[in-house]
Order: structure tokens, then C-alpha cells, then sequence
């Protein structure tokens, strides 16, 4: 009571202070540049939305595509192959340059056509199909796709397709006419977008400052200022949270919830990412040529089980790969992997399985759980007569001839399936690149029609071959769907949204409240 | 004395390019970065994007070159990651490490000497058997350990300290703690048995016979003659310290420190800051065994006069 009187003097004495709304962010990584076409790691993933807007936006409460006005407020098919769009009036961008066709024309080709060698393998993993975009006047765009696209909106939603000011990179060094690279890398250290906070501070790897921006489009920000610091070890940003030094905490693994959860000042807020651990096998290794030994490999984890002891049962285990967040395209009623030792033991014999060992690469913990997964995996082969071993590497293995199964994980980039398993084992994809998935002409035939028909029901066809393709000669498993949590003071009110990619910080109106600290 | 000043100034440049050519070769052999920076699932068109970006399509031996010129240009190269002047990232890490380095140094010379000097006075009685027990202690408890007790009692528990970077002089009592403790509870017991041996000689009857007081023989007489074994221990034990010691510690603390700049560099094949960074810490490393050699000098009038001949 005495703490409230002195409040209400103090407010009294000082007419017109406020008091501030801040939050600090306990972060296990702060990225080491921020651009979002450049970027598509899990680590940069959190921090963009905050900055940045799309020409559309989503409704992000739902988990698959729900189209909503953003930096475009209408659009329509002019021809089959081109879009064209309304921009919204009166957008600014953080250092108070208005916004207009001429920049969502250079954010759009810069990608589209790159030439900056970074955008140029964004392009080619998601935005192949995209021809230009083109300026019909100062609030219409045309976008121009070289097949008929039925992803147009969800592809114009993307991270990557986040629109940036044109005059203002092009004049960070150099020639102030023309976008150098050095533009680009610059902007990374410097990123100005549309969105409801203004990064003013950015120590790459260490800080973000996020200040609201008053000139933002559409509702203010909440926040006054949030600060996401780089805190590595979890027991430090636990403890941070109970020092009062930062009132959200980012990834949290399991075995902490426990400790959170008998704090009454604390809280967790969790959900299941939109994102597979895999396991990945190798169907060129001259042991594993033999579909049957992989499926064998496959039929004999438990998934189940991983999940319970892994995971607190709080993961997803899917029976295809397949997640709700794909909308029309999601399909739970697919049955391409399943957990039956007996077919496995069975299918080991048919295969002549000589007891050779079977190596399962993992590179430490860099997956949450993945080293105890590692372990668990090969107990479990053993458990069918498979001889096993982990091998436990600094690097990337995917793209070496002797792996023979190892983990890996396959996020959602956007909400189709082409945005996940559509990215990584696509014909001539990465995965095939690295020499360890075959496709042939039957593959890219059924592809194609998963990839452009326009008709939905075509598309659920094609992927159910598809995935029976996987089935028949399996070259991954998805294990999980891992859970992922945020530990926060009780006067925070945040949680992951469903719509989004995996890990997003978002801060936007009706996103987060703080309340006032007693 | 001067001519002693430029040999050790030859050979510190001499080592430092023995380390540059290494570092360099060495960081190239471990492994390619786009294995670790972009790692999963690249095609072969994009790999072969990316080295070009990189320059790592050029022949070693240009590479090298380049290298060895950009010493001369102060820029030191572009980080792959974060495609900003590698000095640039270096410096902004440095202060906060040389800091801890600092203010560790300062508490171990603090508390090492005279309890070193307690526990070899005393050390028949059970003063000196408990500052022993003591160092035991601080040298058997691993820094993270320590650091994650430290954490636990006066953070989270007592909510006494700030466990996230080096905002305030609060913010140093931890990791200053933390990284002082294994050196302390070495200086300890360095400054003792330099001690003992010194309490021992004939001089030092010498002095008590003079009258002199008993401070004045254990302080002059004595802790001056132990000093250069102390200081030689300190030496190294700072070196190791600027050299390796402080990325637990900066983990932890989340300290921005040029340990987590390091780990990470590694971790990604970074080429220019792993280069950058290590040759940063191999200098501290040189200038401290550099400063050491001039205060042997100093302290030892032995080396003084052989220097001149």
C-alpha cells in the first residue's frame, strides 16, 4: 500500500511519465547478421517479424495459410502466370523513407533475380518458380511466375520476400545508384523494414534492441523496448529470469520444466515446432542399396517410446510427414511409417543381413536430445539383431558417401508441404545433391503435379505417391516433431503463435502484455 | 638492458610468425565452412556459389598472401558469417576479456600472497594447515563447477548478484571469483614453499640477528627473494589464462568475451576470425611472457648484470 501511495505521488509529481514498457530476452543465440532474405536458420528465424513485414500477411493465431492484407492490401490473377497487387498507402520505413513500388519491386527482384551469391541459393531452394516483379505504377506491382504458381500468397508470406528499403541499401556503401553486395552486407548489420519495431541496437551474436517504431502502419507496438541478450547456458537464463535481469527465457529444454514450473513467479509457455528431427539414411551406401535393410531400420525405432522418454511425451510423432500447419494438404491419414520389429527381423533375413554395423552419425547435441537419441536408436536396432555404433562428428556428414544413417531435421519454411519436405527431397534438391536420395523420371512426374497443379485434390494425390515412394525405398524418417519451450516472469503474457515458422519472437499488437511488476 | 629488451622483442616477432603461418594452415586443414556454416543439404551448383563468394576458390598459396597483407592493411579480412571487418569484431571483445583477466589477476595477487605467506610462517600451526586445505579445495573444484555453485547460491537462491554480462561491478564478483580461485589456490602454494625455502637460508638469520623486525625479515628479506619463483608461477598462469581459460566462464556469465568469439569461430570454420582471434590471444600471450622476461630482470639483479655481458 505504501509502494502504491508513492507510486501515485510520484506519477502526481511527474505529469506525463510514463512508465516504461520493456522486456529483456534470456536468448540461447543471437544471430550473427539479420537480413531475412539471406537468412533461413533457426537462429534468425526468432527475430524478423518483429522488423519486417510481407506484401501478405497470414492470420498467424491459425497454423495453415489464411491470407490477410500486409504491405499489399488486394491482389488478383491478372493472367494465369502474373499477380498484381495494391500496396497499402502511407507505409514508412524506420528511418522515415516512405515506402513504394520502386522498393517492393527491388526487394522482390533482388531475390527473384539475384546476384548476391547468398540470395541467389535462397532462390533456388523455394523461389525457382518466380520470374520478376515489375512496376505498373506507384501502388500497383505485378509479379510475374514462370509456371502457374498455386502457392502465389504463400510464397509472397515468406521470410525471404520480406520487403526492404531499395534507396537506403543501395547507399550504404559504394555507389549509392546501384546495389552492391556490400550494400547487402551491409543492411545485415543495419536492417531497417515496415514493421512495429526499429532494431536500434544490433552487437551480432550478442544484442538486438528492439525500439517501437510510432511511424508503423498498422496497430503500435506494445512494447516500448524489448532487448534480446545472448545467454548460452540454460541454468544462466533460468537464473536470469530469477535475478529480474530478463523476464523471458528461450529454449528450454525438458528436463528443466520441472524447475520452472515450482517457481510461482515463473512460467512456461510451450508448443510443438513446426519442424521434424529426422533420420536420415543413406540409400547409396553399398551396404544399404537394399531398400529392405532401410525399411528394416526404420520399422525398428520406437518412435513412440523416444517421444515419452525424450521428450515427456510432450513431441509429435507423425505416421507421414506430415503436419496441420499444411491446411488442405495435411494428411494425418497417411500411414508411411510405423514402429513392428517382427517386419523388421523378418525383412533383415529376406535382405540376407550379414551383421555388418551399421554407423548412425550425430554431431554431439546440436539437436536437442540428439546424442540420447542417437543412443536410443541403436539400442533399439540392436534390439532386432542389428549390429550398431554411433558416430559422434564435429560436422555435417550428410554430404559424405560412407554415412549410412545419421540425424537431421526438416523445418517448415512455410505452410505447404513444399515448404518442408518439399524443400528437402525435391528432384535434384539437396538432398539428392548430396548424393544420398535418388529420384528418377516416375518421381519428378508425380512431383511436378504435388509441386504445380492447381486443383488441391491432385496435389493430396501426389503427395500419397509420393510418400508410398518414401515407404517403398525409404531414404528418411521423421522421428518428432520436438517440443519447444519459453520460460517467462508470470507478468509476461506471450506464447509461440501456431501460424508461425518454427521459433519466432513476436512482439506485435495482441502478441505480448507486460504487466507492471509489483 | 636495452639489448636484452630487443632479443626478447626479435623473438616475440620471430614466434608470432611461426603462429601466423601455422594458425593459418592449420584452421584451412580442419575442415571447409560451408560444411559448417550452411551444413545441411546444399546443392553442388550452391556450394560452388558460396566458395567463390568466400574466395576459397583461390590457389592456398594467394590465399596465404592475402593473409599475410591484410596484417598490413589493419583490416584483417570480412568474417564469413557476419561479413564485417574481423578487427572490428576482435576489438569489440576484447575489452570485456582483457577486464576479467584484470580484475582475476588483481583478486589471485591479492588473496595468493598473503595467505602463501601466512600458510609458510604458520605452518606448524593450524592457520596453515587450513589456508593449505584451502588451496587443495580451490584447485580440486573445476572453474564451471564452481561458477554454477556460485550461480546457484547468490543468484538464484539469494538473488544477490547478476548472473548476464558485465553491466556493473556487480556483475564481476562471480566470474572474477570463478576464474581467480584455481590461481589463487596455485599462487598460494607457490608463495609458501618459495617461502619455506627462503625462510630456511642463513640470511635470514642474518637479518633476525640485526635486530631487524619480523615483518621487515619475512617481507623484505624474505617474500623479496621469493618473488621471482611467484612471479615466473604468475606469468604462466596468466598466459594460460588469457590463452584458454575464460570460455567456460564467459558461457556461463554470458560474458561477451573473445573465448565465446573463438569457440564459435571454430565451431563455424570462420577462417578470418578464427585466425584473427587466435592470433590475438597468442600476442596477449607473448606480451605477458614478454613483460614477465623484463620484470625477471628487474627482480633479479643476477639476469640484470648477465644481460649486459
Amino acid at each position: 500500500m505504501k509502494r502504491l501511495l508513492l507510486a501515485t505521488a510520484l506519477t502526481a509529481i511527474l505529469p506525463g511519465a510514463v512508465f516504461a514498457t520493456e522486456v529483456t530476452v534470456a536468448a540461447a543465440n543471437v544471430a550473427p547478421y539479420l537480413d531475412p532474405g539471406r537468412d533461413h536458420s533457426n537462429v534468425g528465424s526468432q527475430f524478423y517479424f518483429n522488423t519486417f513485414d510481407p506484401l501478405i500477411h497470414k492470420d498467424y493465431t491459425k497454423a495453415d495459410m489464411q491470407a490477410q492484407p500486409g504491405l499489399a492490401t488486394e491482389w488478383t490473377m491478372v493472367e494465369p502466370t502474373v499477380m498484381e497487387l495494391k500496396l497499402r498507402e502511407g507505409v514508412v520505413f524506420q528511418n522515415g523513407e516512405a515506402m513504394t513500388a520502386d522498393d517492393v519491386v527491388f526487394s522482390l527482384n533482388r531475390m527473384f533475380q539475384a546476384t548476391f551469391p547468398p540470395y541467389q541459393v535462397r532462390m533456388r531452394d523455394r523461389l525457382a518458380n518466380f520470374d520478376r516483379a515489375e512496376k505498373i505504377d506507384d501502388l500497383t506491382v505485378r509479379v510475374h511466375v514462370k509456371r502457374e504458381e498455386p502457392l502465389f500468397e504463400t510464397l509472397l508470406n515468406l521470410q525471404q520476400t520480406f520487403i526492404v528499403p531499395e534507396d537506403y541499401i543501395k547507399g550504404l556503401t559504394g555507389d549509392p545508384k546501384v546495389a552492391e553486395d556490400a550494400d547487402y552486407e551491409a543492411f545485415s548489420l543495419a536492417p531497417v523494414g515496415t514493421g512495429p519495431y526499429a532494431i536500434t541496437e544490433f552487437v551480432p551474436g550478442e544484442k538486438i534492441v528492439y525500439e517501437r517504431f510510432d511511424g508503423f502502419w498498422g496497430e503500435k507496438a506494445p512494447l516500448d523496448r524489448a532487448t534480446v541478450l545472448h545467454v548460452g547456458e540454460v541454468a544462466s537464463r533460468l537464473t536470469a529470469l530469477r535475478t529480474g535481469e530478463a523476464q523471458i527465457a528461450t529454449n528450454i529444454a525438458p528436463d528443466q520444466l520441472a524447475m520452472i514450473e515450482g517457481d510461482a513467479t515463473l512460467k512456461v509457455e510451450g508448443a510443438v515446432t513446426p519442424l521434424f528431427h529426422v533420420m536420415i539414411m543413406n540409400m547409396n551406401h553399398p551396404k544399404l542399396k537394399d531398400a529392405r535393410i532401410r525399411q528394416a531400420l526404420s520399422l525398428a525405432i520406437d518412435r513412440d517410446l523416444l517421444n515419452e522418454a525424450l521428450w515427456l511425451g510432450k513431441a509429435v510423432v507423425p505416421a507421414s510427414h506430415t503436419m496441420e500447419e499444411f491446411g488442405p494438404l495435411y494428411m494425418p491419414e497417411l500411414k508411411t511409417f510405423e514402429y513392428n520389429p517382427e517386419k523388421a527381423k523378418a525383412l533383415l533375413a529376406e535382405a540376407g543381413y550379414d551383421g555388418f554395423e551399421v554407423t548412425f552419425d550425430t554431431q554431439g547435441s546440436y539437436y536437442t536430445n540428439g546424442l540420447l537419441a542417437a543412443q536410443a536408436i541403436t539400442e533399439m536396432w540392436a534390439a532386432v539383431g542389428v549390429k550398431a555404433s554411433i558416430r559422434d562428428l564435429p560436422k555435417w556428414s550428410g554430404n559424405d558417401p560412407e554415412m549410412m544413417t545419421r540425424n537431421w531435421s526438416n523445418p517448415m519454411y512455410f505452410s505447404d508441404p513444399f515448404g518442408s519436405f518439399g524443400v528437402m527431397w525435391a528432384p535434384n534438391g539437396p538432398s539428392e545433391a548430396e548424393g544420398r536420395f535418388n529420384t528418377d523420371a516416375e518421381y519428378a512426374e508425380i512431383w511436378d503435379r504435388f509441386r504445380f497443379s492447381k486443383d488441391v485434390e491432385v496435389r493430396r494425390t501426389a503427395y500419397a505417391e509420393l510418400m508410398d515412394r518414401i515407404a517403398a525405398n525409404p531414404p528418411v524418417l521423421p522421428l518428432y516433431r520436438p517440443y519447444e519451450a519459453w520460460a517467462m516472469s508470470q507478468t509476461v503474457t506471450w506464447a509461440p503463435k501456431a501460424g508461425h515458422i518454427p521459433y519466432v519472437l513476436d512482439f506485435r499488437a495482441g502478441s505480448i502484455s507486460v504487466a507492471a511488476a509489483n | 638492458m636495452l639489448g636484452n629488451a630487443l632479443r626478447i622483442l626479435l623473438r616475440m616477432v620471430l614466434t608470432f610468425f611461426v603462429i601466423v603461418t601455422l594458425v593459418f594452415f592449420a584452421t584451412r586443414l580442419s575442415g571447409s565452412p560451408l560444411d559448417f556454416v550452411f551444413g545441411e543439404g546444399m546443392s553442388v551448383e550452391d556450394r560452388a556459389i558460396m566458395i567463390r563468394y568466400y574466395q576459397l576458390d583461390r590457389p592456398i598459396w594467394d590465399q596465404y598472401l592475402a593473409f599475410l597483407g591484410a596484417f598490413v592493411d589493419g583490416h584483417f579480412g570480412l568474417s564469413f558469417i557476419e561479413r564485417r571487418p574481423v578487427a572490428e569484431m576482435v576489438a569489440e571483445r576484447l575489452w570485456p576479456s582483457a577486464q576479467l583477466l584484470i580484475s582475476a589477476t588483481a583478486a589471485t595477487l591479492l588473496v595468493a600472497i598473503p595467505l602463501g605467506i601466512i600458510a609458510a610462517v604458520w605452518r606448524k600451526s593450524w592457520i596453515g594447515s587450513a589456508v593449505m586445505a584451502l588451496a587443495f579445495l580451490g584447485y580440486a573444484v573445476p572453474n564451471f563447477v564452481l561458477a554454477v555453485f556460485l550461480v546457484l547460491v547468490f543468484a538464484f537462491w539469494l538473488n544477490w548478484l547478476p548472473v548476464v554480462g558485465n553491466g556493473t561491478p556487480a556483475h564481476f564478483i562471480m566470474p572474477t571469483l570463478t576464474l581467480a580461485a584455481a590461481m589463487i589456490a596455485a599462487i598460494m602454494r607457490f608463495t609458501r614453499n618459495a617461502m619455506l625455502d627462503v625462510l630456511g637460508q642463513d640470511y635470514m638469520r642474518t637479518a633476525r640477528a640485526k635486530g631487524l623486525p619480523e615483518s621487515a625479515v619475512i617481507l623484505k628479506h624474505g617474500l623479496r627473494n621469493a618473488g621471482i619463483t611467484i612471479l615466473s608461477v604468475v606469468g604462466l598462469q596468466v598466459a594460460a589464462l588469457a590463452a584458454s581459460g575464460s570460455v567456460v566462464v564467459e558461457s556461463i556469465f554470458a560474458w561477451p568475451g573473445i573465448g565465446d568469439l573463438l569457440v564459435n569461430a571454430a565451431i563455424r570454420r570462420d577462417y578470418p576470425v578464427l585466425q584473427f582471434a587466435v592470433l590475438t590471444v597468442a600476442l596477449a600471450v607473448i606480451l605477458i611472457n614478454a613483460a614477465v622476461d623484463l620484470a625477471y630482470a628487474w627482480a633479479d639483479p643476477r639476469l640484470r648484470h648477465s644481460s649486459r655481458t
